[in-house]
């Protein structure tokens, strides 16, 4: 019923014997401690709140065990900052004001992360596509496209 | 929401050790894990409750697009992420991409698989019409080391119902060496963009030195009966020019007058046949434009 894994998170690794049906989102927020990563529709995987990256690519956390994650690598909200200064990414949605309650925005600053790496130019349309698996239900999300676009603008 | 408890969990590195897991557990209580978007959600709401998982994600030989002069090779644990950015699958098996690349988001493309997919054969699925209309097979191998192939739709059956025993593992999606001057398109319509498809409808047509019909190939999804192809809009394409706009309106309005069927929340069935005719009307003029260019190429 329990299996001890290894997991790395943000570059600091973890070895624990979990239940094997432990999430890996809980593993995240339980395990780990690092509750930047969130939950809100539990079970169907449609809300993006859990995302993070795995072996760099977004992924919902919610629809993965936790051994499922064993020798791989994970990085959370928690680690996009570097030596304590926000991503670019960050920073343009802090300039943008393209947060309201904030609940989403772990999710989709860890989509949007790995979106640029693989399209850095995007266009509006591509933004918003690419936005499809995180809800937010404060902004009506136009200031998150704007502060996607500023970040690949930023980057490049 | 946590899963009921799960009481083993293994991860073979190849075919051989996922059949051996495989082999080593009663009947009914081992299922495989492939990319997990579906069957999370099903493990998590106890639909099912699998006492033992074989997780697929090593399983090397198990992914990969292999295009050859004699067909296309998918292998059954290829992303959809794979599969939607394959340019090798133009013109003839273009509907593998449009279908991959509108499945649920992005972060679901990342982990999703066409075996997967095909697996589960959910009601509301896009890659069971697409492989079905496309003529793809799939290749099985059990646990005795007996290897079968047989044809997507024979392998496709009610919704979450398929071809596949209990001893048997799905190796690959095998698509048919693809003839010259043919083409294919997928379409969906769901609520929202790229929400699961209330209907689904793949084309794939081959066309003559005269740019009209030879072959054509129609399935439909979405159905409570499960994918299916539709033989009546398929007949009412031959011999159907590329530019013929109102012959390919009157297939399309046969396909949806022939299909059974269901109502339920999401479309009544006057709605469902109406949706049924427009996307089949637009793929089959997509996989027309796509079959002249490749003529032209």
């Amino acid at each position: 019923m329990n299996k001890t894994i290894s997991i790395t998170i943000n570059g600091e690794a973890y070895q624990q014997s979990v239940p094997i049906r432990m999430l890996l989102v809980d593993f995240i927020r339980d395990v780990a401690g690092l509750t930047g990563t969130h939950v809100a529709c539990t079970f169907e995987g449609v809300c993006g709140a859990c995302t993070v990256h795995l072996d760099g690519e977004a992924v919902k956390s919610c629809l993965m065990l936790a051994v499922q994650a064993d020798g791989h690598r994970i990085t959370t909200v928690e680690g996009l900052a570097v030596d304590g200064e926000l991503s670019i990414l960050q920073k343009a949605f802090n300039d943008h004001h393209a947060l309201q309650c904030g609940f989403c925005t772990s999710g989709i600053l860890m989509n949007a992360a790995e979106f640029l790496k693989v399209n850095p130019r995007p266009t509006e349309a591509e933004i918003r596509s690419a936005l499809v698996g995180n809800l937010c239900r404060c902004t009506g999300y136009a200031h998150i496209v704007d502060a996607i676009k500023e970040a690949a603008g930023r980057a490049g | 929401m946590y899963p009921a408890p799960i009481e083993n969990y293994v991860a073979p590195a190849t075919v051989q050790e996922a059949l051996k897991a495989l082999g080593g557990q009663a009947a009914g209580e081992a299922h495989f894990i492939a990319g997990g978007q579906s069957l999370m959600q099903a493990i998590k709401s106890r639909l099912i409750s699998p006492r033992t998982l074989i997780d697929l994600q090593h399983v090397a030989e198990l992914k990969g697009i292999s295009a050859e002069a004699g067909g296309v090779r998918i292998g059954a644990m290829t992303r959809y992420r794979s599969i939607a950015g394959e340019e090798r699958l133009n013109g003839a098996y273009e509907a593998l991409r449009d279908a991959a690349s509108h499945v649920g988001d992005r972060q679901v493309r990342n982990r999703g698989t066409i075996g997967g997919s095909l697996c589960w054969n959910y009601l509301a699925a896009c890659m069971p019409p697409t492989c079905i209309g496309l003529g793809a097979s799939v290749e099985l191998l059990d646990t005795k080391g007996e290897k079968r192939t047989l044809p997507a739709e024979e392998f496709l059956r009610g919704p979450l119902e398929t071809a596949r025993k209990e001893n048997e593992i799905l190796l690959a999606v095998v698509l048919p060496g693809a003839p010259a001057r043919s083409g294919s398109a997928y379409k969906k319509w769901g609520l929202v963009t790229d929400a699961l498809p209330v209907v689904g409808v793949c084309a794939f047509v081959q066309i003559g030195d005269d740019g009209r019909c030879r072959r054509a190939r129609l399935a439909v999804g979405g159905l409570a009966t499960g994918p299916r192809r539709s033989k009546a809009g398929e007949e009412a394409l031959a011999g159907v020019a590329a530019k013929d706009a109102e012959a390919i309106a009157a297939a399309a309005d046969r396909a949806a007058a022939s299909t059974e069927v269901q109502a339920d929340m999401w479309a009544d069935a006057s709605y469902r046949k109406a949706l049924i005719s427009t996307l089949a009307r637009e793929v089959v003029s997509t996989a027309f434009a796509r079959a002249q260019a490749r003529r032209a190429a």
